[in-house]
């Protein structure tokens, strides 16, 4: 009897011996690590970082990256590059990009920097680190990636996951041209904030609106922090405008669309980076008064649409864990890039940076957004307005203290209501 | 006339943001650069107190500015009195209490543009044609009383007296038996509980941000500067210099040189007439 048993303990304890160094395969693994530079204390640096989190979650649960027959879980090393806020230099997102490189041993970047200032000046850090890079958020400057496309061997590592300005443009001339088709809208003023991506894509559209036959009755740059947008709001009724457009990523942007509201300035304040409008507490923030207000949430997944059999699950998933619907740009393309490197990592069958990048070229997945693909000379994916042919942006309006995705009309789940004292 | 209208509005936001400063400078001799931090403090104790608390809005806003009052206090009490005197460690000293605040406020999770606090009035009116709301009115009415309520106070009360008398000459007011502490403390107070004001009655106009603390400060900064460092009937002054000069910049130059105005007063005021329009510092050197 007692033989039996020493027998079946040790039966047990080989069992445990062999069994245990399989279950903790993945702990054991050293993890990759994706360094994010995020301005974590604004809305494109935050909502990045739990798309993120959110995405790294899943697959770790899910067994972690196959590289090359092993199994490797992702870790996400976040540093707060604060270059969303006034007066910081880019010289500060540098080096937190660099400290994730040395310090944190940061294998790919993810993310940032955010501001398209410091996206551009953190190009030639990552080429010498030899670092890929998927930005996912706030950069919407055309030159990152037309850099890319000038100087392919030097830029190869750098990927933008999400639209970028001129893409912007575009969604908004359809949809002026749609308000101009049903109301007879002609009149179009710009208001965008001081800085690079805001300031090219308000010159781009007042280029491409007055080609298009818009009367462009003005172009109001202010400086981030500025408080008071009564006179350029005033000049906006004065000309008789129909349309606001609107490129701002500060917080006082709120004070604009109340201004707006208080003023009831007959015309649509249609935003596109408009970060005060994208968040799901703008309605309550501004006791109503943002309702009507259009902007562009730059991919689909950060509303609430069906854009892709994922757009809603992921949509539920981050309103479950972070107790918050996705928030706005950065959101659902960070979630997704991470989902599109381990897709990468897993066909190159190594994390070196040369085969990842070749494998990032050749990215083809249905994501949260529509189709994921990568221009492979420029790096940017590639849009589309239907998600079967490439990511698909989404615009939407505040109706009712809901945010409601109006374009592209393929994944729409409304149409552009006016406010009353516009109505004629 | 919307000049006017929305220059009349700028000029007495810039007013009310720089009042607290110029009073304790005034007083005590303090630069108080924790300013734009109370500011910003302020208006997350009133949204705290309504939507954490539950409080009404207008207990809610006496509770910010008696907190932020005694905060300010605090600041003196504690950090402050150790270094008095010395002026560019009172700086780097406010400057760092400022930074731990807003920091802080941010580390505690006040990030975001979803915090904010409701108007006073809901709705607009049109003045002339001109559309204004009636937040804006109640700015303009409050800056206009407080600065008459101010006066008062410092020239008929016992309190306003002493306060006058430590600015006048604080070694004469300490043989009267005037504690100059004492005095420091309720100019700080006094200061603190007038950001508060300021930031509860323009915060609503938009949204409360740990980031205006800094725009709030280089802005009362610039109008003491410009008013001259000490006389808040200055500051008073230079606010309508700066904010007139800001809508004009808006409608004749560009809106992109708004900011730059209040950075070129200060740097034409040090070099034309470094004491300011109304300021005592640096007069007499000035004469020699």
């Amino acid at each position: 009897m007692k033989m039996r048993t020493l027998g079946c303990m040790t039966l047990v304890l080989l069992t445990m011996l062999f069994t245990f160094p399989a279950a903790s395969t993945l702990a054991a693994e050293s993890p990759i690590v994706l360094g994010c530079p995020l301005s974590t204390a604004f809305l494109y640096g935050w909502d990045a970082e739990r798309g993120f989190i959110l995405a790294v979650e899943e697959i770790n649960a899910a067994g972690g990256v196959n590289v090359g027959g092993k199994k490797r879980p992702f870790k996400v090393e976040t540093i707060d590059t604060r270059d969303l806020e006034p007066g910081v230099p880019v010289s500060e997102a540098l080096l937190a990009v660099e400290k994730l490189i040395l310090d944190k041993k940061a294998d790919f970047i993810l993310g940032g920097p955010v501001r398209s200032e410091a996206a551009l000046a953190a190009m030639p850090l990552l080429s010498k680190h030899k670092k890929v890079s998927i930005l996912t958020t706030g950069s919407l400057s055309p030159k990152y990636h037309a850099m890319v496309a000038e100087n392919y061997d030097k830029f190869k590592y750098c990927f933008r996951i999400h639209g970028e300005a001129k893409n912007l443009v575009g969604e908004m001339m359809a949809n002026f041209s749609s308000l101009k088709e049903k109301y007879g809208f002609n009149n179009l003023f710009i208001i965008a904030q001081d800085v690079s991506h805001a300031r090219g894509a308000a010159e781009i559209i007042k280029d491409v609106a007055g080609k298009n036959g818009w009367n462009v009755t003005g172009l109001e740059i202010f400086p981030t922090g500025a408080t008071d947008f009564s006179m350029a709001l005033l000049k906006a009724k004065d000309t008789k405008t129909e349309i606001i457009n609107i490129w701002m990523d500060m917080p006082e942007s709120a004070i604009l669309l109340k201004q707006w509201y208080d003023m009831k300035v007959p015309a649509l304040p249609f935003g596109s980076t408009l970060a005060a409008a994208e968040q799901p507490g703008f309605w309550k923030a501004t006791d109503g008064k943002g309702e009507y207000t259009l902007c562009n949430v730059v991919n689909a997944g950060n509303a609430p649409s069906d854009a892709t059999e994922w757009t809603m699950k992921f949509y539920d998933a981050y309103t479950k864990r972070w107790n918050v619907e996705p928030e706005g740009l950065g959101a659902s393309s960070s979630y997704m890039a991470a989902y599109v490197l381990k897709d990468a990592i897993e066909r190159a069958g190594t994390i070196d940076s040369d085969a990842v990048v070749a494998a990032l070229e050749k990215t083809d997945l249905m994501g949260v957004y529509g189709r994921i693909r990568f221009d492979p000379k420029s790096h940017q994916v590639i849009p589309a307005n239907d998600p079967k042919e490439g990511a698909v942006g989404s615009i939407l309006q505040w109706q009712a203290g809901k945010r409601v995705v109006v374009f592209p009309k393929s994944i729409a789940k409304g149409e552009i209501l006016l406010p009353p004292w516009m109505k004629k | 006339m919307d000049i006017l209208i929305y220059g009349t509005i700028n000029s007495v936001a810039l007013a009310l943001y720089a009042l607290g400063f110029a009073l304790v400078y005034g007083i005590s001799r303090l630069p108080n650069f924790a300013h734009g931090a109370l500011y910003v403090t302020s208006g997350f104790i009133a949204w705290s107190a309504r939507n954490t608390f539950g409080l009404n809005y207008p207990l809610s806003i006496l509770a910010a500015m008696v907190i932020t009052a005694l905060i300010g206090a605090a600041i003196y009490r504690f950090f402050l009195i150790r270094i008095r005197g010395m002026e560019i460690s009172e700086i780097i000293a406010s400057y760092a209490v400022a930074l731990a605040i807003l920091e802080g406020l941010r580390w505690k999770g006040f990030k975001g543009m979803t915090y904010t606090l409701p108007a006073f009035i809901p709705g607009s009116t049109s003045i002339a044609g001109i559309s204004v709301d009636y937040q804006r009115l109640v700015v303009v009415g409050v800056g206009v009383v407080l600065v008459t309520l101010l006066w008062l106070f410092t020239h008929y009360t016992r309190i306003g007296l002493a306060l006058r008398g430590m600015a006048q000459d604080e070694r004469a007011a300490l043989m009267l038996g005037i504690d100059s502490d004492v005095m420091a403390i309720v100019a700080m107070a006094l200061g603190s509980m007038l950001a508060a004001l300021a930031a509860v009655l323009l915060l609503p106009l938009g949204n409360i941000v740990v980031e205006s603390g800094y725009n709030v400060l280089i802005l009362a900064i610039a109008v003491c500067i410009v008013g001259g460092l000490g006389s808040w009937m200055g500051a008073v002054l230079a606010a309508f210099i700066i904010g007139f000069a800001q809508i004009l910049t808006v409608v004749y130059l560009g809106s992109h040189f708004q900011m730059v105005i209040a950075l070129l007063a200060i740097i034409l005021t040090l070099i034309l007439k470094p004491s300011g329009l109304f300021g005592q510092q640096k007069e007499l050197e000035e004469r020699v």
